[in-house]
């Protein structure tokens, strides 16, 4: 098109009321940073998988505001210093209205400047260690009080208050392990042994032997990455078995599909996602899913929450009537923001900018079989706002943790 | 008691095991040909791959694990052919080629077959000591370490081929004046190197959980191992997995696996430190 | 002095390479009033890598040191400017503080590494696995730093998710001072990497250039004729070493973050793959073909999706096999070829056999 079609157009567009339809046909853009190759690419998949079901859904049921939806996807490779190219190159070079993704912590933290320097938005699609308190955030995964505060207590109730805590020597390790003794010291628990292990080590001999003699009632387990997941069947073959529980096994990792029988048993999760959820809901999404993507191996909690973070952005901008971050910001100030989702009704926090959940708790059997035990109904995320984090009124753009308060 | 001292026993053997299994084919290729194969750690994949691939495929375990093997083996040699013998001059160069064919195959493993893949579960049960639970199968990957050593002594001292081999590493140039065909001998070192990278793999398949990256797991003890060792398999290897399984039971024990790690990589540098060509360097200064 | 830019341990000499030369240093200085703010702003950041990688080329490629401890230096570097700049706060003063003490203890580290390994006799394939084990060991070191006791003042250390929150490097500037993003931040790396390679070339084809080449080619030939070898490759590792300090200190700035996986595998091992690549023996080359090969894994990885890894390693292994001096050595050479019959013989630095 050259200069004088686009002059023409520009005068002839209002005087033939198309105005309007020219805006509508220019695209909203998503800008996608999820890890389809490297150690994370497990994860990262599903994730690419969920945004890709969530446009499609969007857009054949008419866009947002008549607006078609485009993903735009890179892969950073896991890489840190890559997601911080392409944090820049996706906001700057394509202008997309919203920036999602990142897996690990340390690639959200890589993102979060960026953000912040270009006055962005960016949802966060994990379930994390909590406590970021960032008015250009919101995040979509559970986090903490949400599956530890419903978890432990049932795990100390049912089998006792002796815990050994093995944990990835990684922020998630440590801060959900402190987040775990602030629950479990209260009700009388004693941990009796406490492990951080590197990340990518994969041999576990002593570690199980550590544990046979503290002689704990069940492990609380907070291991991350494949390596880790090594322990499990190093576990059994020294025929060691604990009830054991964990924020991040069987709904996100689906260890339960990839060990043969036997080795995930008496496994205990807390979960706003999993596959084996039988809800109308849904049973509807996971078909939905499978018509698209037929080879998944297992729709995790991650693809999942990824689907939500589109749904839920849809919902903000429609409401808002504009992709600007302050008219977004304001829809989630006024606390009733929310969308059904396929696992229940789920709100943003506006204090904090995190979703309320719907959490059940979940077990593997001996025949890797998941079933549904407890249903905690909804939980709010409920931390930040105590500690004194509200994205209302100011914008500290923090991560704060039990021994990072904020200053009042 | 008793419980306490075979423990020791046990975590010492489960550490030896792990250093001598993955630094073993990685010690021959860097013995005999001075090329340091960044893609160690992708045979040992390989073998991890095959190894379950065909124990999926109804074969029994033992079998699946000598597949895994062989097919490492294989693939070695016809890689050294195609990608190592132009190199034969450059071992810096090959360090690189061999780390572009680690790329290589990590990604393709996970384009081609996906990001993950189905575990095999560990055969063997426990038994128990003095109270304890402890692996049958650790104590069969402590005694496969054991093999794994005998074989390469003998291979080196008692075969043809061994004696081949031994005359390409001290004089590659009058070696081949004496008739010894050094491109078949390197050829054969690196099969060797990469199905005992590939048994590695298989022994362990049935104890990890299986992604495209997870070669990268045992590189780290591999390399150190082998760089204490020296250059000399026969002299280096087992000495230096022994030395280094003390310092990382001893840590792991006492002060956790963080220790542990970093603790093995400090290690590492004062022996180096004393001894800067290993303890094959060292044994063999003494002997002459 | 002016002559030694040229010279035996140099490629590209003669009027039609420093026009050629001048002529790309104008196009890069007019290139941010015609290109948009992301392209300037990413130009800039692959610059940042080329320091660490001209570090390594005058340790590795004029001295014959392969060093696998750049993101050792590097992160150092970086960790030090974070810790001084969230410390001190911002603004020039601050900021230029940190970026020199921060390159001051990356030499320092270097010296005291490099005294332990070089006056220790390790050399050859040992050096690389050595100074490796002190890179994964700072980075596993680094990756247990979550807990709140790892801090220096305010600044921490904040194991695996990195540490954060550190001001980015400010200069004074008429008018107030310019924090270093984008278009600033941009020239200052243009003109910073241009001195940076006409003092390394100028220091190539000194007396010490060529000292340092002769311990390459043969370290006892080079003892024998009187040299102190050790204190020689000492001075090398440590100005190679600082320069990957540099290049930490460019990029915790760049981001305002850095983590410990800048520090270990695979991290590690991209700079010998970028000197490899384009031709460990000359400067020119490595500034070059390290740009080169930024931009291009960069663009590979936004357009083959997840075959960019595949598509990197296969050319990687092509080039070793086909173009053994490395990339652009061997294209400069074939450039060079019909001037050099014409010339005198030229000493051919041939490939540092370890």
């Amino acid at each position: 098109m050259n200069r004088r079609s686009l002059l023409l157009g520009a005068t002839a567009a209002p005087l033939l009321g198309l105005g309007h339809f020219a805006q509508a046909a220019t695209p909203i853009k998503i800008g996608l940073l999820e890890d389809i190759s490297g150690d994370l690419a497990s994860i990262g998949l599903p994730k690419l998988h969920g945004s890709q079901l969530a446009a499609d859904e969007v857009n054949a049921a008419g866009g947002i505001m008549g607006r078609p939806v485009e993903l735009i996807h890179l892969d950073p490779q896991g890489d840190n210093a890559r997601y911080q190219e392409f944090a820049r190159r996706v906001l700057q070079r394509d202008k997309v209205d919203v920036l999602i993704g990142g897996i690990t912590s340390a690639s959200r933290e890589a993102v979060r400047p960026i953000v912040d320097r270009l006055n962005a938005f960016y949802i966060y699609t994990n379930q994390y260690e909590g406590g970021v308190c960032d008015g250009s955030m919101l995040s979509v995964g559970a986090v903490p009080e949400q599956q530890l505060s419903t978890l432990l207590p049932w795990m100390v109730e049912k089998f006792g208050k002796k815990i050994y805590t093995i944990a990835a020597d990684y922020n998630f390790g440590h801060l959900s392990s402190a987040w775990g003794n602030s629950i479990l010291k209260p009700l009388g628990c004693e941990i009796v042994g406490e492990e951080f292990i590197p990340l990518g080590v994969s041999q576990f001999a002593q570690t199980i032997q550590n544990i046979q003699r503290a002689k704990p009632d069940w492990l609380y387990m907070l291991d991350v990455g494949a390596a880790q997941t090594s322990f499990y069947e190093q576990k059994n073959a020294a025929g060691v078995s604990l009830p054991m529980a964990s924020p991040v096994k069987i709904m996100l990792g689906f260890e339960h599909k990839r060990f043969p029988p036997g080795v995930m048993k008496d496994m205990y999760a807390a979960a706003n996602w999993f596959e084996e959820l039988d809800t109308p809901g849904a049973e509807n999404f996971k078909k939905r899913w499978r018509a698209k993507f037929p080879n998944e191996v297992y729709v995790n909690d991650m693809g999942y929450n990824a689907y939500v973070a589109v749904m839920m952005y849809k919902m903000l901008v429609e409401r808002a009537k504009s992709t600007k971050k302050d008219d977004i910001r304001q829809v989630m100030a006024a606390g009733d923001a929310g969308i059904e989702a396929p696992e229940g009704r789920i709100v943003i926090d506006p204090k904090s900018q995190h979703c309320s959940h719907v959490m059940r708790l979940i077990s593997v059997d001996a025949q890797n079989k998941v079933s549904t035990l407890k249903d905690f109904g909804d939980i709010k995320p409920y931390w930040l706002s105590q500690v004194g984090c509200d994205l209302t009124k100011s914008d500290p753009k923090e991560q704060y943790t039990p021994d990072h308060l904020p200053t009042r | 008691m008793m419980g306490n001292l075979f423990s020791y026993f046990y975590q010492f053997a489960d550490v030896f095991s792990f250093l001598v299994l993955s630094a073993a084919g990685l010690a021959i290729i860097f013995g005999m040909m001075g090329v340091i194969n960044m893609a160690h750690g992708e045979f040992i994949m390989c073998g991890v791959y095959v190894t379950a691939a065909t124990f999926h495929a109804g074969l029994p375990l033992p079998l699946a694990q000598a597949c895994g093997t062989l097919v490492a083996a294989l693939i070695g040699m016809v890689l050294e052919v195609v990608l190592i013998r132009p190199l034969y001059n450059r071992p810096l160069d090959s360090l690189l080629v061999t780390w572009g064919l680690s790329l290589v195959a990590t990604q393709g493993t996970l384009v081609l077959v996906g990001s993950t893949f189905p575990g095999i579960g560990t055969p063997g049960g426990g038994f128990e000591v003095g109270g304890y639970g402890f692996s049958v199968y650790r104590m069969v990957l402590f005694a496969a370490s054991l093999l794994v050593l005998a074989f390469v002594y003998l291979l080196f001292m008692r075969t043809r081929f061994g004696v081949h081999a031994r005359a390409v590493m001290q004089n590659a140039g009058m070696a081949q004046a004496l008739g010894v065909r050094r491109s078949q001998v390197y050829a054969l070192s690196f099969g060797i190197g990469a199905g005992l990278a590939g048994l590695c793999g298989a022994l362990y398949a049935p104890t990890m959980s299986l992604i495209p990256t997870m070669g990268a797991s045992f590189i780290v003890e591999a390399f150190v191992t082998v760089v204490v060792g020296g250059s000399s398999v026969l002299l280096g290897t087992a000495p230096a997995a022994a030395a280094l399984a003390i310092v990382r039971t001893g840590l792991n024990a006492w002060y956790g696996q963080i220790i542990g790690q970093i603790g093995l990589l400090i290690a590492v540098i004062l022996i180096i430190r004393v001894l800067p060509d290993g303890f094959s360097g060292w044994l063999a200064k003494r002997e002459s | 002095m002016l002559n030694l830019l040229n010279g035996p341990q140099t490629m590209g000499r003669g009027r039609v390479f420093w026009i050629c030369a001048a002529l790309v240093l104008a196009a890069a200085l007019v290139y941010p009033a015609f290109a948009d703010p992301y392209d300037v702003g990413n130009f800039g950041y692959f610059l940042i890598w080329i320091f660490m990688a001209l570090g390594l080329c005058v340790m590795w490629g004029l001295c014959g040191m392969l060093s696998f401890g750049q993101t050792f230096f590097f992160g150092i570097g970086g960790y030090a400017y974070g810790v001084l700049a969230i410390i001190l706060g911002n603004g020039p003063a601050a900021t230029i503080v940190g970026l020199f003490g921060a390159v001051a203890l990356a030499g320092l580290a270097a010296a005291v590494l490099g005294y332990f390994m070089i006056y220790g006799r390790i050399s050859g394939v040992f050096f690389g696995i050595v100074t490796l084990s002190f890179t994964l060991a700072l980075a596993f070191f680094l990756g247990q730093t979550a807990g709140p006791e790892w801090a220096i003042g305010r600044a921490r250390l904040n194991g695996f998710n990195g540490m954060q929150g550190m001001s980015p490097l400010s200069v004074p500037w008429f008018g107030g001072p310019v924090v270093l993003e984008e278009t600033a931040l941009y020239y200052v790396l243009v003109a910073g990497l241009t001195a940076t390679y006409l003092l390394l070339r100028v220091l190539a084809n000194s007396r010490f250039g060529n000292v340092l080449v002769a311990v390459r080619e043969d370290p006892e030939r080079a003892e024998l004729l009187g040299y102190d070898v050790r204190r020689y490759q000492l001075i090398a590792f440590v100005l190679g070493s600082a320069l990957a300090g540099v290049s930490g200190v460019l990029y915790t700035s760049w981001g305002q973050f850095i983590t410990p996986s800048s520090i270990g595998l695979p991290a590690a091992a991209m700079p010998i793959i970028w000197v490899a690549f384009s031709g460990r023996t000359d400067l020119t080359a490595t500034l070059v073909g390290t740009f080169l090969l930024l931009v291009g894994f960069q663009t590979l990885t936004i357009y083959s999706q997840e075959t960019a890894l595949v598509v990197m390693g296969a050319l990687l292994a092509a080039t070793i096999l086909f173009v053994p001096r490395g990339f652009v050595v061997g294209i400069g050479e074939l450039l060079a070829r019909p001037r050099r019959k014409r010339l005198a013989p030229a000493l051919s630095p041939d490939d540092a056999r370890p």
